[in-house]
């Protein structure tokens, strides 16, 4: 710029503009320093700001996902600890009958006390098959009620899934529908027990006989649902924790985004200072002298 | 020919020659920091002998200086400039701060405000879908639908406030600008009667310039200078100030004079005594400061309102459809959860239910504790994609306001040094031209000496020889 005249208004308004230009950049950077961030409204980067939201949605989602996952994890882990107990049973009660199979060697008297420990087991069975997660029967599907199975083991669930989201696309089913487990009403483990006690009672024992290959079957029927709940377990395992990397990756993206790196922006600022005071000073030099100072 | 006197009337002119130049040096020191104050240069004029007899005689050598002018230095083409670029100055920086305000108001991205409101919202429906029985958790979904509905209606309340004062803002620019335009005609006419007397109408001339920059400032006013100097500013292509008349700006309709909306579309006109003029509306209406606030008003406000309805809208209808496919606790098919009026928009959005067992969280009826509704109310409709994209925009108005603002004040600036550079005081200056007046007083008041001294040696001290 080819300056002309140059007029003390002139420097004043310049230097002042110049200031205020300078003082205006600082605060700036001051207010990133104060909030930490960069992005303090969207027009200071309005493709950052689309992206910070877009992240942020993500985060969200994710760690609501983590949190669906760890209740599903508790749902499958009840499922897996009870269906353990469960073998445990079913097995318990096929060795009682295989001992009560044993007609030669034991008595009838033998053979009620099997009946009884099996009526034992039975119970057993059926506060297992109640068993709850978070006051919910877990082999009830979606029933409101606090039981799966009745006294007499009929299935009094309602039907349904309880799945759990763990990610975008992914619902994974946390419960196990009892009926697949236990059975229902006359084809239901408990049926099938008290069929075993009555033959142990009876002394029957070809009807012991066919109890122990349905009670056979029932171990498999068990160790089969135990482990398909297992495979569900390690999926939500797995999605739980890639949801929580996704989760982490992404917050750290974000804060790449939004906030304020204090190396630099306290550097930027501090250079910001010295400009500012540079600027004042060249000021209060250009300001002073007139022609009125050097005349007498 | 010069009497014997006519060299001390030289002296007397240049004494009072220069007893002007010391004024206007004084006078210009007095006004170095006045606004509009436009420096002034006295111009000698040399004053030549004429004839005044047949028998009269040019010597040569003059007869002394008079005032030819008082120059104001000020250049007609650099002011036009001047106020075209500071009234599209005013115009993006007025538009630039009231959109910053609004932005302001919205609060991304960030922990607050809507966008958060809206994850937390989707969040506690998958928080019903773990517990579908848990009364909390369906305490939950109402309270973080309250939040949402609130922080939506507090975001179209900003808006609508911004447009209420910007409609008020509107009516006393109207007033402003015809003050400035009475003022200007009024000047225009002193202007004239002034000079035709032979006074110097510097000070009007300062006045008049600095009122029609700020009509350029106010509603992008452009004047034109007249053969005779009169000053005619148009605003939108038709004419408001002409030589002593001005004409009346009105807001012809959109703006009750109370400033509340009258929903027509916002129009001026200019009514003068030949009849009353439409201004056309948009870029060729008028600009400035008015234009901006018409621009904001007409476009950039409601646009972003508009969006603001649009994610409500699609709020209450993708969400009430939900409920509808759902069913509450009781298990019967669900009510619709956000009451919602089109007409109004995101202002009128509310929760509609307060019973949180009215929540549709199973997707099977008869009150089985299924949460698949729930699932899929926290997937349901395009609200926050919707929002991010409406936040998105504002943002790039904003930055590119603030951009283009910015190039126009260095712009502007530069014009402004420009004229500075022609117009403005020089302290340094003046103190030169003091000291030259001082000391060409000086010298003239030391030529009356002289003179006296000569004339004292030829009357007193002639004829006395051998006295």
């Amino acid at each position: 710029m080819a300056i002309g005249r140059v007029t003390q208004r002139m420097m004043t308004e310049g230097s002042l503009a110049n200031l205020q230009r300078s003082l205006g950049r600082m605060a700036a950077l001051q207010e990133q320093l104060s909030t930490g961030r960069v992005i303090n409204r969207p027009s200071d980067n309005p493709t950052g700001t689309t992206a910070a939201m877009r992240i942020r949605t993500s985060v969200a989602d994710q760690a609501q996902y983590v949190r669906n996952a760890r209740d599903g994890l508790g749902w499958l882990g009840q499922v897996d600890s009870t269906l353990d107990s469960v073998t445990g049973a079913v097995r318990r009660a096929r060795d009682l009958a295989l001992q009560g199979a044993n007609t030669g060697a034991m008595g009838q008297q033998a053979r009620d006390a099997l009946a009884i420990e099996v009526e034992g087991v039975r119970d057993q069975l059926l506060g297992q098959a109640n068993a709850r997660y978070l006051e919910r029967p877990i082999f009830g599907g979606v029933t409101s009620g606090g039981q799966a199975y009745d006294a007499t083991g009929n299935w009094v669930g309602v039907a349904g899934a309880v799945n759990r989201r763990v990610a975008d696309d992914v619902v994974v089913q946390v419960d196990v529908d009892g009926r697949t487990v236990f059975g229902d009403g006359a084809t239901s483990v408990f049926a099938e027990l008290d069929a075993l006690a009555t033959a142990l009672r009876s002394g029957d024992s070809a009807g012991i006989t066919a109890s122990i290959d349905v009670l056979r079957a029932r171990e498999n029927t068990v160790v089969g649902a135990r482990a398909a709940a297992g495979t569900r377990y390690q999926r939500i395992e797995l999605s739980a924790q890639a949801a929580d990397d996704t989760k982490t990756s992404l917050s750290n993206h974000l804060s790449t985004i939004e906030n304020a790196d204090l190396a630099e922006t306290t550097v930027h600022l501090k250079l910001q200072e010295v400009a500012y005071q540079a600027a004042l000073g060249a000021t209060s030099r250009v300001l002073q002298p007139s022609l009125l100072d050097f005349l007498r | 020919m010069a009497g014997s006197f006519g060299s001390i009337s030289t002296a007397l002119s240049a004494l009072r020659y220069n007893q002007v130049a010391l004024d206007v040096a004084g006078n210009n020191i007095a006004n170095a920091t006045t606004d509009g104050y436009v420096r002034r240069r006295v111009v000698g004029a040399s004053v030549s002998s004429a004839q005044p007899a047949m028998w009269s005689r040019y010597d040569g050598h003059g007869e002394g200086v008079t005032v030819g002018e008082v120059r104001r230095m000020t250049d007609p083409l650099l002011d036009a400039r001047v106020r075209r670029e500071h009234g599209l100055l005013s115009y993006l920086s007025t538009s630039r701060t009231i959109l910053a305000r609004v932005e302001e108001g919205v609060g991304e991205p960030g922990p607050n405000g809507v966008h958060a409101a809206m994850l937390d919202f989707r969040n506690v429906w998958q928080d019903l879908s773990l517990d579908p029985g848990g009364l909390a958790a369906r305490q939950q979904v109402i309270g973080s639908a309250e939040t949402l509905a609130q922080a939506l209606r507090t975001q179209a309340g900003n808006v609508a406030r911004e447009e209420a004062d910007q409609r008020a803002n509107t009516v006393n620019l109207v007033s402003e600008i015809n003050s400035a335009a009475k003022g200007l005609a009024a000047l225009n006419h002193d202007i004239l009667v002034t000079e035709q007397n032979g006074t110097d109408a510097g000070t009007l001339r300062d006045r008049r310039d600095q009122l029609a920059l700020e009509l350029a400032e106010l509603a992008g006013g452009v004047t034109t200078v007249e053969a005779d100097g009169q000053f005619t500013v148009k605003v939108g292509g038709a004419t408001l100030v002409q030589g002593r008349e001005a004409g009346t700006l009105v807001i012809a309709s959109g703006i009750t004079a109370s400033g509340d909306a009258d929903g027509a579309p916002i129009a001026y006109r200019i009514d003068d005594s030949s009849g009353s003029t439409v201004l056309p509306a948009g870029a060729s209406g008028p600009g400035g400061e008015l234009g901006a606030v018409t621009e904001v008003l007409t476009t950039h406000l409601p646009t972003y309102r508009a969006g603001l309805d649009a994610v409500a809208a699609d709020l209450a209808t993708a969400l009430n459809a939900q409920q509808a496919a759902g069913y509450d606790a009781s298990g019967v098919a669900g009510t619709p959860l956000f009451s919602y009026d089109p007409l109004v928009g995101a202002a009128s959005l509310q929760v509609a239910i307060s019973d949180p067992d009215l929540i549709a969280a199973s997707s099977l009826p008869g009150g089985a504790l299924d949460g698949g509704n729930a699932d899929l109310a926290s997937r349901a409709g395009n609200y926050p994609d919707g929002y991010q994209r409406l936040v998105n925009g504002l943002g790039t108005q904003v930055s590119s306001l603030e951009q283009r603002s910015a190039n126009q004040a260095s712009l502007a600036g530069s014009l402004d040094d420009a004229r500075e550079q022609l117009a403005g005081v020089s302290l340094d200056e003046e103190t030169v031209n003091m000291v030259a007046a001082q000391r060409a007083y000086e010298a003239a008041a030391r030529l009356l000496t002289t003179l006296d001294g000569v004339l004292d040696t030829l009357i007193n001290r002639t004829g006395l020889v051998g006295r």
